[in-house]
């Protein structure tokens, strides 16, 4: 098959490519996905694998069971594909897909712009430049009342790099239900009172 | 939003997705958006115990620069009984997760996301996020994304103090050797694992900031000052502490 990551066409696979097998992919139950393929793939690679963890060590040491870690979770995304809960379908990848979409995937971006802007680069754990901040609620709610005030008291923190925001519990007193026209403006004003908290505290072009 | 914010797609639950993710994220990369590829394996869910949702984490881990096209993957293994992700099984499977990514792959970019109990102002809150900073940064994560505290979701309840601590235990342990983060961090999670069924809901935001200056109340810094005391005991020490 001629498509992406064979040695016919060495291009990065995207989204376009995932939905089209998502739409021509196997059909699966979803319970059986979720009941049974799922568990059963991930305890038969644990066995295979021969996997181990102490719970005790929250980072290994061990590049072994690193190794074999990644092998297992390399396998299940092989064997099993991602379920589409749209189409009922599975999108399946070869090795060499994944192995393509892995080799090419970004390896440095940009978060803001001017004086606010803060490069994303590759760190290992032995790296003695920390992680970068993205403060915010996580997407935990806010009220109308201090959602801003919130967010503000984000911004204004020196050490934070890039702002992660909450979302309103309810937009001009209505419930911004899922797929409702109250969902978008609320989407909307989120967007609109980050930027002018980032303004307010000088950091106009902090990353969202 | 811009081209440089961070544009914001989930996976499901295990190794799931939708045909909307996909649509929207086909948007976000015509645009040349960063695509920020979210997903929170649980743990005592689908996959089950701890080595095997470590297993779909990684599995997880690497899907989002496959099927989604992703800048970076944005992680938060949760704990299905308590719905947090600063618990010790939570925090082995995070780092586990990565450190096998980035064995094979250095130059794949991630970040954890930070549920914790305990709400804003309490010591236990700003415990739980430490430890989470300590696990991320001494696993080679490139950035964290925080602090949802009290399970992130009761409304008002998180404050930027929280993010404060956050970056700076991150900048503290930055470069200390893995064998003494393993040490501090199987003593931090000690101190506040056994707490759980009595955890501090803690204050809204307004009530523990001044909301016309937006700084924490004297209330709140001593908490946070107490708590930097234990860092230093435990041997985390930010250089403005």
């Amino acid at each position: 098959m001629a498509g992406p990551g064979t040695r016919a066409q060495r291009e990065r696979p995207t989204v376009f490519e995932s939905y089209e097998r998502a739409r021509r992919g196997p059909k699966v139950d979803e319970k059986a996905w979720d009941f049974e393929i799922i568990p059963k793939t991930a305890t038969r690679l644990k066995e295979k694998y021969g996997i181990h963890m102490d719970k005790k060590v929250m980072v290994p040491t061990d590049p072994d069971l690193m190794r074999r870690l990644y092998e297992a979770g390399l396998e299940m995304l092989m064997e099993c594909g991602v379920y589409c809960i749209s189409t009922g379908r599975v999108i399946k990848w070869t090795k060499e897909e994944i192995l393509m979409a892995l080799a090419t995937a970004p390896s440095s971006c940009v978060i803001g712009e001017g004086l606010d802007a803060r490069p994303m680069l590759p760190r290992s754990h032995k790296d003695s430049r920390p992680p970068l901040v993205q403060g915010g609620p996580t997407g935990a709610p806010c009220s109308e009342r201090w959602f801003y005030a919130i967010h503000e008291s984000y911004a204004k923190e020196g050490i934070v790099d890039c702002i992660v925001d909450g979302v309103l519990s309810s937009v001009n007193g209505y419930n911004p239900a899922p797929d409702s026209p109250w969902e978008v403006l609320a989407g909307r004003q989120e967007c609109m009172m980050v930027r002018m908290a980032q303004a307010k505290c000088g950091r106009s072009g902090m990353g969202l | 939003m811009r081209t440089s914010d961070n544009h914001e797609v989930s996976q499901l639950n295990e190794l799931k997705c939708d045909v909307g993710a996909l649509t929207f994220t086909s948007h976000y990369l015509l645009a040349g958006d960063i695509i920020m590829v979210e997903q929170m394996p649980i743990f005592g869910g689908f996959a089950g115990g701890l080595e095997e949702t470590t297993i779909v984490d990684v599995a997880t881990t690497l899907n989002s620069f496959v099927t989604f096209s992703g800048t970076w993957h944005l992680d938060g293994p949760v704990h299905m009984r308590w719905g947090i992700t600063t618990t010790r099984e939570a925090l082995a499977i995070a780092g586990h997760a990565i450190m096998a990514v980035k064995s094979v792959w250095p130059n794949l970019m991630s970040g954890n996301q930070y549920y914790t109990l305990a709400g804003p102002s309490t010591r236990m809150c700003l415990l739980e996020t430490a430890a989470q900073a300590i696990t991320d940064t001494a696993s080679g994560r490139e950035i964290m994304s925080g602090v949802a505290a009290a399970k992130g979701v009761i409304t008002d309840k998180t404050t930027g103090l929280e993010a404060r601590f956050m970056g700076e235990c991150a900048h503290a342990v930055a470069g200390m050797p893995t064998e003494q983060t393993n040490e501090i961090l199987d003593a931090l999670v000690a101190k506040y694992e056994g707490d759980y069924k009595t955890a501090p809901q803690g204050k809204t935001f307004d009530e523990c900031y001044d909301t016309v200056k937006v700084v924490p109340n004297d209330e709140y810094m001593q908490v946070y000052d107490e708590a930097c005391a234990e860092m230093k005991e435990l041997g985390v020490n930010y250089k403005l502490w």
